[in-house]
């Protein structure tokens, strides 16, 4: 048999590609530093779970020092229960059916052909206990006109970037899942609307008055939406890095009756005072549970299925949100502790609020993890690399067909065809 | 506007469904529908891709693709497999039963296709055992032969020699399972299997064992 040539296999391999034995050396440090953290996690885990159990009892002394407080941190506000309170999982509802959305996106690339974007959006409504077919699809639009490819805000008129279809697609992927489960609801689904990630749109803070203004009420109407057709929804957080709770037994730590961060008398810039002269620890007061998330302490009290208490958040977006109030809890969802975020009329609606926690579980089971309908979603979503090469390439030949002018930058055409 | 979107229009959730779900509910036709669609082809063999999971038609089962003139196949491979190449099955535990009521999204990413061999065509003149001047085309439909068809198009023995002679598909397992089929199609007539039997006695004159357990098996 013929034996095919092969390049012979000496020398260096090729120097275009991620240097890793130059890493090495850092990742080692980085290993050494990360060892002498979890030394030191570990303590302050465990003073956490002291805490939690301490202000499990006074939580409404905590709950009159949290309203009194200005912390430089987010605080969880209304509560209403001892804070280790646990809720086991309620049963799910034989027939239910969930409803969930994603979006991926083509971003606007000025050395590509033309100037448009894409945003794709996946559908899919999973019906359970019917034997129903489910529904998986999903549905791409270009934006490629004058007004849609430039926006003007807070009195500048702005070529879309990536950050702005950032905004656009996360709204599609809220307004579209309630078109969605109301469609459902209309063919005789009982349905829970599922969103993947946070309900704050906290990234609006900051933005043009005008702007902020019209998302907002776009993203609110499609709550309200589903709040008249009393669909519960909810934001599945997978691995969350909040420490709202944690943050509350910061507080507590305090030894002031009602903190004020900003005149914190233990900070080294302050000036001296009694309080400071007494204080014997390192750093500050409430530093002996700083870097502990909320999802790793309750690691250690939630049993699989079992939900926290309802919180307030208080996100200073949420002013504006009404009677969409973001609402959360932890769920211990098996191999994690996911947090679920519900708009506050889910989480003062018991039955509304017990489906939501069976049905996130339930997901997070059949999705050996996380929630199945999330990660369908995402799949019929997603628009990979070889998507959008293969996109710009039609997106080039129709218009060659069509005898239209169009040029990609010099920069784009080296990254395609580099020679040597 | 056509019916399927009229249908689209009316539903709710008409807007959110895949094209592929956009399937009319249809009273019976008189026609019986098809079983497959073509989604790769060759002049010698074909692989469908079954209308319904887990639906293709049996293995040696004769099968027509329409066309100008109707190609003749056998169902030599049947497959189900994940439609996404990099997602594999994984086992749950469950019956299918359980599975389609609590994770039904999985039945939507499997597909099962089948591969048949082309052994003839049909023109004006009947039945040809003959390979086709053209293969069938990508995405033309796949039926079930009639018993009539059957029996007309295994009137002729050449049918035999061209499953012997194919490459890359279980031999003696499709021969039997073939005649078989063409064996049921005539209701049993005993004389049809004699017949056949000696022409496979011809072409696997050099092999008696073989030959003799291919005939105890046509015969069980």
């Amino acid at each position: 048999m013929r034996r095919r040539w092969r390049r012979p296999r000496c020398g260096r391999r090729s120097k275009t590609m991620l240097d890793l034995p130059a890493v090495k050396s850092q990742i080692d440090a980085m290993v050494l530093q990360e060892r002498a953290g979890q030394l030191d996690f570990q303590q302050k885990l465990a003073l956490a779970l002291a805490e939690h159990e301490r202000w499990a009892e006074q939580w409404e002394g905590l709950s009159v020092k949290i309203e009194r407080s200005r912390t430089s941190w987010l605080l969880p506000t209304g509560l209403s229960e001892p804070f280790n309170r646990v809720y086991p999982l309620p049963p799910r509802p034989a027939i239910l059916s969930v409803a969930a959305t994603d979006g991926s996106q083509i971003y606007p690339d000025r050395h590509e052909i033309a100037g448009c974007f894409l945003i794709n959006i996946g559908y899919i409504l999973l019906p359970y206990g019917t034997g129903q077919r489910p529904l998986l699809s999903s549905k791409p639009t270009l934006f490629y006109r004058e007004e849609e490819v430039y926006e003007q805000w807070g009195g500048r008129r702005i070529l879309v970037n990536r950050e702005l279809v950032g905004f656009k697609r996360g709204l599609m992927e809220l307004t579209e899942l309630a078109e969605l489960s109301l469609a459902a609801q209309e063919e005789g689904h009982r349905v829970v609307a599922l969103s993947d990630g946070t309900l704050i749109l906290w990234s609006l803070e900051g933005k043009p008055q005008d702007f902020k203004e019209e998302y907002l009420a776009a993203a609110l109407a499609a709550f309200e939406r589903l709040r008249q057709g009393r669909i519960p929804l909810a934001g599945y957080i997978s691995r969350p890095g909040s420490q709202e709770l944690v943050n509350a037994l910061k507080l507590g730590l305090c030894p002031l009756a009602a903190a004020d961060c900003d005149r914190c008398p233990w900070k080294p810039d302050s000036p001296p005072s009694a309080e400071r002269a007494r204080w014997q620890g390192r750093g500050l007061p409430c530093g002996g549970v700083e870097g502990v998330s909320d999802a790793v302490l309750l690691r250690q009290v939630l049993k699989p299925g079992e939900r926290s208490p309802v919180y307030q958040s208080s996100s200073r977006i949420l002013e504006e949100y009404g009677p969409h109030h973001v609402c959360f809890f932890y769920l211990h969802a098996g191999p994690e502790i996911a947090r679920i975020e519900v708009p506050a009329w889910v989480a003062e609606d018991g039955e509304l609020l017990d489906l939501v926690h069976a049905c996130a579980y339930d997901q997070a089971q059949k999705g050996q993890g996380y929630p199945v309908s999330l990660s369908e979603a995402h799949e019929r979503a997603v628009v990979r690399s070889a998507d959008r090469e293969s996109f710009y390439r039609f997106l080039e030949e129709t218009f060659v067909k069509n005898d239209i002018r169009g040029g990609i930058s010099t920069k784009s055409l080296k990254k395609r065809y580099a020679g040597v | 506007m056509s019916k399927t979107q009229e249908y689209l229009r009316r539903r709710p959730l008409g807007r959110f469904l895949a094209d592929d779900a956009a399937v009319l509910p249809v009273a019976p036709a008189a026609r019986p529908a098809h079983v497959g669609e073509v989604v790769e082809s060759s002049t010698t063999e074909l692989i469908a891709e079954a209308c319904q999971l887990h639906g293709a038609p049996p293995f040696g089962r004769f099968v027509r693709v329409e066309f100008e003139a109707p190609i003749i196949a056998i169902v030599y491979n049947v497959f189900t497999h994940s439609i996404e190449p990099n997602r594999r099955p994984t086992a749950y535990g469950k019956t299918e039963a359980e599975l389609r009521l609590e994770q039904p999204q999985i039945f939507e990413l499997l597909r099962t296709e089948f591969q048949a061999l082309v052994v003839g065509y049909r023109d004006e003149y009947g039945p040809a055992p003959i390979l086709p001047p053209q293969p069938a085309r990508i995405h033309s439909f796949v039926y079930l032969c009639e018993d009539e068809e059957v029996a007309e198009f295994t009137q002729s023995d050449e049918y035999l020699r061209s499953i012997l002679g194919a490459a890359k598909v279980p031999t003696d397992e499709l021969l039997v399972a073939t005649l078989r089929h063409a064996l049921r199609a005539r209701g049993g007539e005993g004389a049809y299997l004699v017949e056949m039997g000696k022409e496979l006695s011809r072409l696997l004159r050099d092999d008696y064992d073989r030959l003799s357990s291919i005939l105890r098996r046509i015969a069980r």
